[in-house]
């Protein structure tokens, strides 16, 4: 019993993380239309930036978040307005081509500046943990869930309460009608994708506390990200939470009672099988 | 008048192809696919870069002797981008296309089975010191060579070492990712535990790549676990340890087959990599003496002053590939692919890696040397001969450290 509730926490802290790991792709997805396959890439670089910042400042990397999530909001930004832009109209095929040149670029530039070395961002308190009875939490987890779960109810906030955000949604459900009230939709896409940029580089950061770095990382942190925001729905940032706490859970109980060699079978055998089911993602509005 | 520049032109190509074609027929062009981008770039750089020291030592010493002739060695290295697919062509090419002598492997066991087909297929020897999972040499293949050490037999020193514990470990949990040399590791370990008279607690298969180890560590820690082996990469050996600190799971000792001989490894963990153990077929000993580099030591020196970072087994497995070709060719006196190959089949020397002598299948055997991290060093336990210094164990709990 003591180790199923210990896998459950380690589960939902996992998800959380995901789940942070999805929100930007989910909003980018959502309003600009773009599956960006360079989502992971852009993870990856944030980890570098806090990796760095932690380093050569010696700025902690939960402390560090704000400066790397500033970092990559503007690399996001330029890149929209210079690259994503010029294929705005284009068919999504061409949004994945050129998402994908991106990635490849991005990686391959990450290993001439980086090497392919593993990093890890170790503060002194990386490893601790708090012990609570017989289950232990992880506190470096636990503080990137914390921060998870506040950004993503951030993010629903601003989608809903400010004016920006409200441009944001308008944009996505009518782009038409948004330009007649004076959304300058232009600028309104590159400071979305900025924004799923910069929550890309936040979750890299969290990323390289938990886990290693290599300029690799990226592919596979893309389809998680992708199978979570396809569960969670597209709809509404706490459907990405629901998305990556579901997936963590059930990644961590089927290595646990089927074996680790299914953990991946079972995130995307239920990513499948949503879309056949539930195309809007759980939480969804039925179509 | 441009008739004639043209003309010009044509004559000094054609005098550039000359004097590079004589150029060309004094060297011996060895080739290899080599992971130089992607995943295991990290590993891929010590076969590129123990090929090219190697080689160019051998070229400063005045070549190879071949009757009466001598050559020059050359290199021909083609970047995989850590994919099999793409090296099986790549190899393809380097036979067909490229008309290279000899072959030199890629890094990793998945790889060298896949491109030793090549090898078997024109009937061109390949000596590869980067995949050790005993199924390379299963297939009764008659143009692959091997120095790296059986997989099979990885953890066989570490068991030794663990029957003389104090206390001895009660249970023993093996991991192992699910590539073919932790599958062929595993293959290996499990009959030689059970002969030990270890009860194997966990024998878990994980897949490649995995980064979430949090359910396998619960389950550890629920277990009781004393002995934990794993049979994995890199990048997933440092999510582990990461991992077990943050879980606070601390059995009594922890070996990799992987990652611990490598000094980016013991940076990326700083601390945390204390009391880990591992094992290594080649240490940078004085007493493995060596025709070209002198010995071992001055092969290390002479790597680390090139390239900047420390040479391990796989750079060491990597240079004696080199000298066993061209000890190969010599005794051969032809570069004849078949006679070059049957004199591998023969060589018996000393190198800077050790002993180079293969079996019939044509892979090396070598002990493994258990080695540890103690502090900031990296500790040999448990030699062939015995016990060389004192392990630390038990391993404390990650608070009291």
């Amino acid at each position: 019993m003591d180790l199923l509730g210990q896998v459950l926490i380690n589960g939902a802290l996992l998800g959380g993380l995901y789940a942070m790991m999805a929100l930007g792709l989910a909003l980018v997805w959502g309003v600009l239309n773009i599956v960006n396959l360079a989502h992971g890439a852009f993870i990856m670089l944030g980890a570098y930036v806090s990796l760095y910042l932690f380093t050569y400042a010696h700025i902690d990397p939960f402390l560090g978040l704000p400066i790397t999530a500033v970092v990559m909001f503007a690399v996001g930004y330029g890149v929209q307005r210079g690259i994503l832009n010029l294929i705005v109209r284009a068919p999504m095929f061409n949004t994945l081509l050129i998402t994908f040149g991106l990635e490849v670029v991005l990686t391959y530039l990450a290993q001439l500046t980086f090497s392919a070395d593993f990093r890890t961002i170790n503060p002194s308190y990386a490893g601790d943990s708090i012990v609570l009875g017989p289950v232990v939490l992880p506190l470096a987890r636990l503080l990137a869930f914390g921060v998870a779960i506040a950004l993503t109810v951030g993010m629903w906030l601003f989608l809903l309460r400010t004016r920006l955000g409200r441009a944001i949604r308008a944009t996505a459900q009518n782009l038409v009608a948004a330009r007649l009230y004076g959304v300058e939709p232009r600028h309104l896409y590159a400071v979305t994708f900025g924004i799923g940029i910069a929550l890309a580089g936040a979750a890299g950061g969290l990323y390289g506390t938990v886990s290693q770095i290599n300029p690799y990382i990226g592919a596979a942190l893309t389809a998680k990200s992708f199978a979570i925001s396809i569960i969670g729905g597209l709809d509404n940032p706490l459907g990405v939470i629901v998305g990556g706490l579901f997936l963590g859970i059930l990644e961590s109980l089927a290595a646990l009672y089927v074996g680790p060699t299914y953990a991946d079978v079972a995130s995307f055998g239920v990513l499948v099988l949503v879309l056949i089911v539930r195309p809007t993602g759980l939480l969804g509005k039925a179509a | 008048m441009l008739k004639f520049s043209g003309l010009s032109g044509a004559l000094v190509a054609a005098a550039v192809a000359l004097a590079s074609g004589s150029a060309v027929a004094k060297d011996i062009v060895l080739g290899a696919s080599v992971q130089l981008t992607g995943p295991v770039a990290n590993t891929g750089r010590y076969y590129r870069d123990a090929y090219q020291l190697a080689v160019d030592k051998i070229n400063e010493a005045g070549g190879v002797k071949v009757g009466n002739e001598t050559y020059q060695l050359a290199l021909k290295l083609y970047d995989n981008q850590s994919d099999v697919n793409l090296s099986v062509r790549q190899y393809t090419q380097l036979v067909s296309r490229d008309k290279v002598n000899f072959l030199l492997g890629p890094f990793a066991s998945n790889f060298a089975l896949a491109d030793s087909a090549v090898s078997e297929k024109y009937q061109i020897p390949m000596v590869q010191g980067g995949g050790a999972s005993d199924q390379i040499f299963a297939r009764g293949f008659k143009y692959i060579f091997g120095t790296l050490a059986p997989a099979s037999n990885y953890f066989g020193s570490t068991i030794e070492m663990m029957k003389g514990l104090d206390p001895v470990p009660q249970s023993v949990a093996l991991l192992y990712a699910d590539d073919a040399f932790d599958v062929s590791v595993a293959e290996g370990t499990r009959p030689k535990l059970k002969a030990a008279g270890f009860t194997i607690a966990m024998d878990e298969r994980y897949s490649t790549n995995a980064t979430d180890f949090n359910s396998l560590l619960s389950q550890l820690k629920s277990k009781n676990v004393d002995a934990v082996l794993v049979a994995g990469h890199e990048t997933e050996i440092l999510n582990f340890v990461r991992q077990a600190k943050s879980l606070a799971v601390a059995p009594k000792m922890y070996s990799f087959t992987v990652g611990v001989p490598s000094e980016d490894f013991r940076k990326a963990l700083g601390k945390d990599a204390d009391y880990a153990f591992g094992m290594a077929a080649w240490l940078p000993s004085a007493d493995l003496k060596d025709r070209w580099f002198g010995d071992a030591a001055q092969f290390a020196s002479a790597f680390k002053a090139k390239f900047s970072y420390d040479p391990d087994y796989h750079a060491a497995s990597g240079a004696a590939d080199v000298e066993a070709l061209v000890k190969a060719i010599e005794d051969a006196g032809t570069i004849e692919p078949a006679k070059v190959r049957d004199a591998l089949a023969k060589v018996k020397f000393e190198s800077l890696y050790g002993q180079i002598e293969f079996d019939k299948n044509g892979q090396i055997d070598l002990p493994q040397t258990v080695i540890q991290v103690q502090g900031d060093a990296l500790v040999a336990i448990q030699g062939v001969h015995g016990k060389i210094a004192p392990p630390k164990y038990p391993m404390p709990a990650w608070n009291a450290r």
